[in-house]
């Protein structure tokens, strides 16, 4: 494999020139790097997060030797396993800020990586099925734009302009009523986020180590001194675990009890059709819970829902939630009833107490955990790797991310955005 | 893990379940016993609910990362 640390520019020259040139242009965007004895910094897991944040420590901190630690590849877990939505919507101001910086960094990730991630604000759309459902998204919508957010509240004549496929005054068992609208969300590429990432890191001479498992951490008078894998040990002056899914085991390993359960979401796609749905629509339809969906720029369908709703580390979603998700996608567009299920599939989440992070010291005052991502993870990466960079390099959390501390359930400052209470699978 | 073994109705489909919370494993402390849990990939030890049958609780026991049933106990009366 090429040394790397030589990537080409991409650009619309490079492409240009590489139709032209007899060599070979394309190279392996990271590998064949050889893990090394002893790092500055040591990031377990080469999901979205762990790669923003190594990519951050070594662009913004001048962090030297970073090594990213992955068991199987290179977005293997949730980073390739969500529904590419990006957004920020939310209610409380610690969530809505900081996933308005993410969202801006989304608009400018691509050149930022010299990367295409394929960032397409095509809208999100909270629907209200009910006069209750536009109350709720009244209130978000307002504490949004107070925030300074874009959102707008439709009635079903805006709606209809904005969203014609919906058939908004086609008679149903459950109206459409309006809907919240933030026209900067939408969708990004999540395979090419991590790839992008990884890409950037090791041309900033960050050593990706894939298949090399963690199995334990190492310590000497009260402070974490390096990492047992098995490729061997590694010394680290910091460890980073952004292990999205398995904290809890990570926690375990630790022997620090987390506010996290694991807990499955699924998704699936349809066979691909024409364009047909140009926006994400997020609705709870009565009877059937929770369903999003958003068309792929392949034309498949992509569809998912709530969580299955029991602790799980299989993989595998349950049938009867599936068949929720997809009852709901035909009741709110019929003519997708025709369709094939192509795939499906599921992630593992660390779901926490509150439904919000946990980006933070664990244990030792060098070791560092950035997890409980929930189900908002993917769209979270750009800024949660920066900004947790910023915490692993000074040691100081930035303002963004000071509500996310595992501190905040000792003393009542959580950040339940649903309300659901201590329950992870309500939230 | 598409049924479970209801202690009362015996064995009936997932979706007439619903789970409710695990169990507090991680000290006897009011936070620990709310929000802190030590994880396994082994054992889950759950508390569910016939929602849709007897309507009766029950402690679950599973492996998480297979989804097999170890082990289904009704509560009793008084717990603890």
């Amino acid at each position: 494999m090429e040394p790397d640390g030589l990537q080409p520019r991409y650009s619309a020259l490079s492409l240009v020139r590489a139709r032209l040139s007899s060599r070979p242009f394309w190279r392996p965007l990271w590998g064949g790097r050889r893990l090394q004895s002893a790092y500055d910094v040591v990031v377990v897991g080469a999901g979205g997060h762990g790669l923003a944040t190594a990519f951050h420590l070594a662009r913004d901190h001048g962090v030297k030797r970073i090594a990213v630690l992955e068991k199987r590849l290179v977005g293997y877990g949730n980073v390739g396993r969500n529904t590419t939505v990006v957004r920020s919507n939310y209610l409380l101001p610690e969530n809505h800020y900081f996933y308005e910086d993410s969202l801006r960094r989304w608009e400018t990730l691509s050149r930022d990586l010299n990367y295409n991630v394929m960032y397409s604000p095509r809208g999100v759309v909270d629907l209200a099925l009910s006069d209750d459902d536009m109350g709720r998204l009244a209130r978000r919508g307002n504490a949004m734009r107070l925030a300074g957010i874009d959102a707008e509240l439709l009635d079903c004549a805006a709606l209809n302009r904005f969203c014609p496929e919906l058939g908004v005054q086609t008679p149903r068992r459950f109206p459409i009523v309006g809907a919240l609208v933030q026209r900067r969300g939408g969708t990004a590429r999540h395979d090419a986020v991590a790839w992008g990432y990884a890409r950037a890191a090791t041309s900033l001479g960050v050593d990706i180590i894939e298949n090399c498992e963690v199995t334990g951490v190492r310590t000497a008078g009260g402070h974490a001194v390096g990492v047992e894998t098995t490729a061997g040990y590694v010394k680290a002056e910091r460890i980073v675990f952004a292990t999205a899914g398995h904290t809890g085991m990570i926690g375990a390993m630790l022997g620090t009890p987390l506010p996290i359960e694991t807990h499955l979401l699924q998704a699936m796609v349809s066979e691909p059709v024409k364009p047909l749905l140009n926006t994400v629509i997020v609705f709870i339809f009565p009877g059937h819970g929770e369903t999003y969906i958003a068309q792929s720029d392949r034309g498949g369908l992509v569809m998912g829902g709530h969580l299955d709703g029991f602790p799980s580390y299989t993989r595998e979603g349950r049938w009867d939630r599936m068949e929720d998700v997809v009852a709901g996608a035909v009741e709110l567009l019929p003519q997708i009833g025709g369709l094939k299920i192509l795939r499906q599939w599921a992630g593992i989440n660390d779901m926490t107490m509150d439904g919000s992070p946990l980006l933070d010291r664990i244990r030792y005052d060098n070791v560092f955990v950035n997890a409980g991502w929930c189900y908002g993870g993917f769209k979270a990466i750009p800024a949660s790797g920066a900004a947790f960079a910023t915490l692993v390099a000074t040691g100081t959390a930035p303002d963004l991310i000071r509500g996310y501390n595992l501190g905040r359930f000792d003393t009542g400052h959580t950040l339940d955005e649903s309300g659901g209470g201590p329950f992870p699978v309500r939230q | 893990m598409n049924s479970l073994h209801c202690p009362f109705c015996g064995v009936r489909e997932l979706h007439e379940f619903e789970f409710r919370k695990t169990r507090a494993n991680a000290g006897r402390s009011g936070v620990a016993e709310v929000y802190l849990r030590v994880d396994s990939s082994e054992l889950s030890v759950e508390y569910w609910q016939h929602v849709q049958g007897c309507r009766m609780w029950m402690l679950v026991r599973r492996n998480p990362s297979t989804g097999t049933v170890l082990g289904i106990d009704a509560l009793p009366e008084v717990s603890r």
